[in-house]
């Protein structure tokens, strides 16, 4: 080989030389700023972009929740239209689970991930970093159809020749989050270009399109961490002694790979019959739209403990910190996890008691997901085993978990209610199964994220977050979620309907509806408040230690931001919790005799990803904009899906490359420091 | 192969390389996105079992559309082209890159012949009045079928750009025999996948008036 | 790197595997032909099926064990793929026995 300059070990990867990869093209290793980026295979940096984006996006969706909170704060609103209430909702939901938790998820994963595991990056960088650009792509795909939807309300589009061939304009989504056929499908037959009559516009083919993408996006990354966590362990780091945020991982992303092949099809169904006339869900035909209800629920289960799963794991690593003392039952809570991950794909029937499915399979769902509740609860008691005769610090990421424990509880209670087919037929698309999921997402997902981020951002940029404002924040996130989520139980139990726009006065719901729009306008005060405090931190907060809450696991090792290579020696790890057992003089790290001089292996950084990314973001533009009659449209499918071609092939052709970087001499493991802040026993 | 440590051939915590274990976690996943497409065919075959109505509006009965003939002759192209692939992977092992230009050549061939077995049957059933419009059986089967058709041509360019790379000397040592290795598993999967269809969507067909399906229902109105 | 890769034990490995191959590669040949003509015996369609489902099983299995190596190969990856595999039986067997025939009126449709 011949760019010995390239592989010499350097100190930074601004002396390197520049070297050329086997396509010839110039690597981009040397890059500062934007184009660094853009281009960085780093899991950290791709951690923090993904964390970014969550923010972004769940503060659109907060925006959209406030509108619909406002619409219904007092009876007979017409604050929005009927149509927009219906776009709002379903962007609200679909923005929340894919574009705010599900990446805010990945930002743990991808940040933590190798860190606890003892590695120094993921097992397919540069496929990381393509799960990152296919993620942005979906988000905006499925965020564009607000921009046409504003667009067409605005007149921009009247002046157009295709405008007058479009029938159906309703441009952003409005069929719920789980677009129920045939509402989001077809009826009748398809006329002689291959357009069957539709029930909905252009909308759904945003939603269609952008669920794939972020789908190809979620799958990737989940290949990419299960092989990391199976493969990449350091010495000693055997599966039992893996932190339960990486196990919660590992099962989350088992449960990704082999959920979302469902959803995959029953998209592509549902597009051949909106694009080609197809009769998978057309009831005139014989197709049977309930078949959508199955396939998106054999998804959509799994996928909430997709979303709930890594926040558990986060739960389980802060308060066993904040309580000194060992996670309690470690096997059971992993046990636990992996039988949620298992019976999760058995229940999916009970979104559907009231479809009317038979009496021996409605009892045997029924059965089944009560069955879920128990390893539930399970882990609940294991958590509370762990601060049972613990010295608790209430620091702001304790408060936020035990709010995590609290409302997840609740959300499990009122699951297990509808987990009865007739009490279900009751609560069914009444604002009790409102109440019930946002207890289990916001209540207990978004608070166990949140207590992640406080726990974790003095290790992401080495310096803390106001608490001052950190208690503030989680105040008014858990005062105003139950002022908003509360009520609704009764609400729905009174009579309340799901998704419609509006109610009249006179059924005794407006005064708990109009609690409900003063509780939510809190909580959206509240979460504003906890991330910009988070943001601000990141640029302006105090510098803090690197080991400033007395961390149990390898991460807290490490210096605070933490080094490009991760470990500048590998550790060998002789005892679960090892860091927290070896900082009490208990000697379970040793350091392998790697990095120093020699330095340590960095793969190259990389344009392909992003070009591939890009090549999404031009089909999922092209394809509703075909829909939408907009003319050659599909010429834009086919250069997205040829630009895709070529990122991943030349992705592929320009070789892995990589570089050494020296790591600080034997001996001086960065981060012997900070031991003093740690409880002692 | 004096790389700088390369990842592929650090030792992982399993043995197993990286690359391998990624393509076999791929398939586990793709068991499910094939296992949905089936089970949306034969629910519906199971539902509607006695055919379709062509754009006639006459009654047709599937048995008569098909032609196992050639289906038989493509599943078996397909089986062998498997065969191949094993002996091109088992070649580059050896490292014996010609003996795997061969077989690799003879896969991709196999393979084209498939494709234009499926493009052949596709526009017969076409022509016989079998359209992805007119009947769900046309859906799913069309789908079903496509999608497997699909996966057989995006083997047939990963071969085809792996051979061509062989030629610039790259394509070498461990690292060669494994990238050609995750191909291969690739490509014998599709072909598992189509020894599924070959049973489920074909054969099942024949099996008497009554069709499998066969609630007993009469054939034609 | 590649000096253990051609070690004589290896290439006689390498070798054995290659008659495996071949074999069964007969042996696949052979079992599709049989069921190319079990289809057309008058045995009771029951009888059929099942032989048949049990043959392209055997087909399956015997491709996934010697073509895709898991034989030679880490148990891990076997039992990964299992799991993706039982998984979607389970559910195929689940889906087509809730879409009861006696439940949809099928007489408009054929
Ligand atoms: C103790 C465990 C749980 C049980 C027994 C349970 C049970 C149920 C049942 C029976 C329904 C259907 C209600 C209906 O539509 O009538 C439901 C809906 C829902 N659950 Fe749960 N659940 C549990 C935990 C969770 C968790 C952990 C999450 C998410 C993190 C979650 C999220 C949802 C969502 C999003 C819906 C509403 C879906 C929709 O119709 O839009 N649940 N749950
Ligand atoms: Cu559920």
């Amino acid at each position: 080989m011949s760019h010995d300059s390239h592989h010499a070990p350097v100190a930074s990867k601004l002396d390197l030389a520049p070297e050329r990869s086997d396509l010839g093209l110039l690597r981009p290793d040397r890059k500062t700023g934007w184009a660094d980026w853009l281009t960085t295979v780093d899991h950290k940096k791709i951690g923090i972009m993904y964390g970014a984006f969550a923010m972004l996006f769940f503060l659109v969706g907060g925006v959209e929740a406030l509108a619909i909170r406002t619409q219904l704060a007092r009876p007979d609103n017409d604050f929005v239209t009927a149509r927009m209430y219906n776009q709002l909702f379903t962007m609200h939901g679909t923005t929340m689970i894919f574009l705010g938790v599900m990446p805010l998820s990945a930002a743990f994963f991808n940040f933590l991930v190798p860190l606890q595991i003892g590695a120094r990056d993921v097992a397919f960088p540069r496929l990381n970093a393509f799960s990152l650009w296919t993620f942005v792509a979906g988000a905006f795909v499925l965020n564009s159809s607000w921009l046409f939807e504003f667009g067409h309300l605005a007149g921009w589009f009247n002046n157009f020749a295709w405008h007058k061939s479009l029938v159906y304009t309703d441009f952003a989504p409005a069929n719920g989050w789980f677009s129920y056929a045939p509402l989001s499908g077809t009826v009748g037959q398809a006329d002689a270009a291959l357009h069957s009559p539709r029930f909905t516009g252009v909308g759904t083919d945003f939603w269609i399109i952008g669920i794939q993408i972020l789908g190809i996006a979620s799958l990737a990354a989940s290949f990419n961490f299960i092989c990391t966590i199976i493969n990449m362990r350091a010495k000693g780091m055997t599966m039992m002694r893996l932190p339960v945020f990486t196990w919660m991982t590992l099962v989350t992303s088992v449960l990704i790979i082999l959920a979302f092949p469902a959803i995959t099809v029953a998209l592509i169904e549902l597009m051949f019959d909106r694009q080609f006339g197809a009769n998978f869900f057309n009831p005139s035909a014989g197709g049977q739209p309930i078949l959508w209800q199955h396939l998106f629920w054999i998804f959509g289960h799994p996928e909430v403990y997709i979303l709930v799963l890594p926040a558990m794991g986060i739960v389980s690593e802060i308060l066993p910190t904040f309580s000194g003392k060992a996670l309690f039952g470690y096997p059971i809570i992993v046990f636990s996890g992996a039988v949620i991950g298992f019976l999760g794909f058995a229940v999916w029937s009970h979104h559907m008691f009231t479809t009317g499915l038979g009496a021996v399979p409605t009892a045997a769902f029924a059965l089944l997901t009560m069955a879920i509740a128990v390893p539930t609860g399970v882990k609940i008691f294991n958590w509370l085993g762990t601060i049972w005769g613990g010295k608790i610090r209430f620091t702001p990421p304790m408060v936020l978990a035990l709010g995590f424990i609290w409302m997840f509880m609740c959300g499990g209670f009122s699951g297990v209610m509808h987990s009865a087919a007739p009490a279900d037929a009751q609560q069914q698309d009444s604002y009790f199964v409102i109440a019930h999921f946002h207890y289990v997402l916001l209540g207990g997902v978004l608070l166990g994220l949140m207590a992640g981020l406080y726990f974790w951002f003095p290790k992401i940029f080495g310096r803390m977050p106001n608490a001052g404002v950190a208690y503030l924040a989680s105040g008014l996130v858990i005062l105003g979620f139950n002022l908003a989520f509360g009520p609704m139980h009764y609400l729905g139990l009174a009579g309340q309907p799901r998704r419609t726009h509006t109610y009249h006065a006179g059924n005794g719901w407006e005064t708990w509806n109009f609690v409900a729009t003063i509780g939510a306008f809190i909580l959206g005060i509240g979460v504003f408040l906890a991330f910009a405090n988070l943001v601000w931190t990141a640029f302006k907060g105090k510098k803090c230690g690197s080991d400033p809450w007395g961390g149990r696991t390898l991460e807290w090792s490490l210096s605070s931001p933490v080094a490009e290579y991760n470990f500048a020696q590998s550790p060998v790890i002789a005892a679960r919790d090892a860091y927290f057992e070896d900082k009490h003089g208990g000697r379970r790290i040793a350091y392998e005799n790697d990095g120093g001089e020699a330095g340590v292996h960095m793969p190259s950084q990389s344009w392909m990803p992003l070009v591939a990314g890009f090549g999404f973001l031009m089909i999922g533009l092209g394809m509703p904009m075909l829909s939408m009659g907009v003319p050659h449209m599909g010429w834009l499918v086919i250069a997205g899906l040829t630009v895709m071609f070529i990122g991943i092939w030349l992705w592929a052709l320009e070789g892995p490359g990589g570089y050494m970087l020296k790591t600080p001499a034997v001996g001086a493991t960065p981060s012997q420091p900070a031991h003093q802040s740690a409880t002692t026993h | 192969m004096s790389q700088v440590s390369e990842p592929a051939h650090a030792p992982t915590s399993t043995g197993i390389e990286h690359k391998k274990l990624i393509m076999w976690l791929f398939l586990a996943s793709d068991c499910m996105f094939f296992g949905t497409l089936i089970s949306t065919h034969l629910l519906y075959r199971k539902l509607y079992p006695t055919g379709f109505t062509d754009a006639e509006g006459h009654q047709r009965f599937i048995q008569n559309l098909f032609n196992i003939e050639l289906t038989s002759f493509s599943t078996f192209i397909l089986l062998m082209s498997s065969f191949l692939m094993a002996l091109a992977v088992s070649a580059m092992h050896k490292g014996q890159i010609k003996s795997f230009r061969r077989n690799v050549l003879g896969v991709i061939f196999f393979g084209l012949i498939f494709l234009g077995c499926q493009v052949f049957e596709f526009t017969h059933f076409f022509h016989q009045g079998l359209t992805i419009q007119n009947s769900v059986f046309g859906s799913t089967f069309y789908v079903l079928t496509g999608t497997h058709g699909t996966h057989v041509a995006i083997g047939i360019l990963w071969l085809i750009l792996l051979y061509f790379y062989s030629f610039t000397g790259k394509l070498g040592g461990h690292v060669g025999a494994l990238d050609v290795e995750v191909a291969g598993l690739y490509w014998h999967f599709v072909d598992i996948v189509w020894i599924i269809i070959f049973t489920a969507v074909y054969l099942v067909e024949y099996l008497g008036p009554s069709g499998f399906w066969g609630t007993g229902l009469p054939l034609t109105k | 790197m590649s000096d253990a890769a051609h070690s004589p034990s290896f290439l006689q490995e390498e070798i054995r595997r290659y008659h495996h191959f071949i074999t069964l590669a007969l042996w696949l040949a052979a079992i599709t032909g049989v069921e190319i003509v079990l289809i057309f015996l008058p045995v009771p369609m029951a009888i059929i099926l099942t032989v048949l489902c049990l043959l392209s099983a055997i087909k399956f299995f015997a491709v996934i064990m010697w073509f895709m190596h898991l034989i030679y190969d880490h148990r891990l990856l076997f039992w990964l793929f299992v799991t993706g595999l039982a998984l979607a039986f389970a559910t195929f067997t689940a889906l087509l026995s809730l879409f009861a025939v006696e439940r949809v009126d099928t007489k408009w449709f054929s």
